[in-house]
């Protein structure tokens, strides 16, 4: 409406039809694949100690699974504040449409919940056992209730829990990339969007969504083993650094694919996608995006990976290069999302999209449901303990 | 005896109890789900469609709320004059005044409606002549860009539109005070590109 009353013609270029000037999707629909994308990555880590047996990965495996059930439980929360009604959400399970891809969301959320949570439950029963025994009053409650009232941790039942585990975390891998392909999808399917309109866009997606998780893994490892003083396993952080690596390249492999492509193809609307690139998103796509947070991390990647450093020196490096590449997965998802929108469908024309601070999906709001998952995982370390003791 | 030995085997400690526990636990949760399914989906949902069926009849039954500018012009003689001669002719008179119901029900006035003035009049105006919203035909609604629009015209910038035009038909002042004045029309330039 400000665009509307006040008359100015500075925010707007070109032909734009009336109802293409307001950005519908804002910044709540980027945090939504943002917070996903970080679930299905972070699974991806604990999988690979759990299916792929990469023993290196051991330290992080069960914190891995908890940052991604704390981010998992906050998933669905800019959703709702975008749709306002959050009591209509459950009307998608009670009525669902096999048709519609966005109504499948809530049985692809809540089957890859279950199956997050029975893997954990599973991890942590000898512990939640030990726990349970060692424990008094309310604590113990809760403890005999998520190890299921059973204290046999038997050499038999262990064998029992450990094939359980491997299988849970294998069908959770198809799972995590259903769960994140499906919103990269979501995109994809939008025919009417030249930008969103490309198969490789749930692909981009799932590795970008697997860059996000690892960063994050890898930064929150560091900050709180740091905090606690605690010695760092520096085997660990090189696997999932390396892992990071090539999962990256892949990732900005495919994105710039996805630009050159069609700049070389000179494809149906390659003018208005050149237009968008190099007019509104100039910013936040070429110097953010592929720039400051792709490109500058690419060299921290053949620094850190293929020379020499210092172990102290290589932790700040990861440290450093993994807080470029959850900003990398930000930008990227802000420039699909909201970039995405700020063409007009006459293919004429650019609007712009000025976030707000106090407004219902504002930016207080995306600090607040981006603080959440962290407070989430807070109380979960207080009942699973994240890290593995130099016994287990 | 009974319970005793019925508790006893809930609570007892298999190598496998735990998983039992927990598909027992999933059944009972597809069952909730199933139940709340059967017990919480609309009564004609899926009927005719992916849809409830009696939201047709109900929405069929709404009280209607809008009416014609037929209906507002029987009374308004004097707008009807105006509106009907004016570049507005076609324009709704509910579209900037508000519903007809708010105003009339069963033949009987029960309000009156809003009658913008002042500034808001600006914001209404800009609704349609906005030049922000360049996919207008410009040869059919003039657009303009405030405040140069104002300074074209050689007016104070905090004028208000409603100060030149009549709003039910916006050039009759204006054609008929250049006609006064003398002024030749000027060739409308085209927009730039």
């Amino acid at each position: 409406m400000d665009v509307l009353s006040n008359g100015a013609v500075t925010t707007v270029s070109n032909f734009v039809f009336p109802n293409d000037l307001h950005v519908h999707w804002s910044m709540m629909i980027v945090l939504y694949p943002y917070i996903t994308g970080i679930v299905a990555g972070a699974f991806i880590v604990s999988s690979l100690y759990h299916v792929f047996n990469i023993k290196a990965l051991k330290p992080v495996s069960r914190f891995s699974l908890l940052f991604a059930l704390a981010f998992l439980a906050c998933a669905t929360l800019p959703l709702l504040v975008h749709l306002g009604h959050p009591e209509r959400s459950m009307n998608m399970m009670i009525t669902p449409s096999p048709s519609s891809a966005m109504a499948g969301f809530g049985y692809i959320y809540a089957l890859y919940g279950i199956v997050l949570v029975l893997e954990i439950l599973f991890i942590y029963r000898p512990k939640l056992v030990q726990l349970q025994a060692g424990s008094a009053g309310w604590m113990q409650k809760i403890y005999t209730l998520l190890s299921f009232g059973s204290d046999n941790v038997t050499p038999e039942s262990l064998a029992l829990d450990k094939k359980i585990i491997k299988f849970l975390a294998a069908i959770g891998i198809p799972m995590a990339c259903l769960l994140h392909g499906y919103v990269g999808f979501i995109f994809g399917g939008v025919k009417a969007n030249p930008t969103w309109s490309t198969p490789l866009m749930p692909v981009i997606f799932l590795l970008s969504a697997c860059v996000s998780g690892i960063s994050g893994i890898i930064l929150l490892y560091i900050l709180t083993k740091k905090y606690r003083r605690e010695s760092l396993n520096l085997e660990c952080i090189k696997t999932c650094f390396n892992y990071l690596a090539g999962f990256f390249i892949i990732d900005f492999t495919f994105e710039m694919l996805e630009v050159f492509s069609h700049s070389y193809l000179r494809s149906g609307y390659h003018h208005m996608v050149e237009g968008l690139l190099n007019g509104p998103l100039y910013i936040s796509f070429w110097v953010a995006q592929v720039f400051m947070f792709s490109v500058v991390p690419l060299f921290l990647f053949g620094w850190l990976c293929l020379t020499r450093v210092k172990d102290r020196l290589y932790i700040l490096g990861t440290m450093v290069t993994s807080g470029l590449l959850l900003l990398q997965v930000l930008y990227m998802r802000w420039n699909v999302v909201i970039g995405g929108q700020l063409m007009s469908k006459s293919a004429r024309g650019y609007t712009e999209f000025h976030p707000q601070w106090f407004h219902k999906e504002g930016i207080i709001t995306a600090i607040i449901l981006m603080s959440l998952p962290f407070i989430v995982l807070f109380f979960l370390g207080k009942i699973f303990p994240f890290w593995l003791e130099e016994s287990e | 005896m009974h319970i005793q030995s019925v508790r006893r085997y809930l609570l007892q400690s298999n190598h496998n109890s735990h998983v039992k526990r927990i598909i027992v636990g999933l059944l009972v949760l597809a069952v909730f789900g199933f139940a709340s399914k059967l017990i919480f989906a609309p009564a004609t949902f899926g009927d005719l469609g992916h849809y409830r069926a009696k939201a047709i009849l109900e929405e069929a039954n709404l009280e209607p709320r809008l009416m014609t500018n037929e209906s507002c012009l029987t009374c308004h003689q004097h707008e009807k004059r105006k509106h009907l001669k004016g570049t507005h002719k076609t324009v709704s008179c509910e579209f900037c005044h508000g519903a007809y119901f708010d105003h009339i029900l069963d033949d009987k006035k029960i309000g009156t409606l809003d009658v913008k003035k002042g500034e808001e009049i600006r914001v209404l105006c800009l609704r349609c002549h906005n030049k922000e919203i360049q996919a207008r035909p410009t040869d059919k609604i003039k657009t303009v860009a405030l405040p140069q629009h104002l300074e074209e015209k050689r007016v104070r910038t905090t004028h208000t539109c409603d100060q030149c035009h009549y709003v039910h038909a916006p050039l009759e002042y204006v054609n008929l005070a250049k006609k006064m004045m003398r002024i030749k029309d000027e060739p409308e330039k085209e927009p730039c590109p």
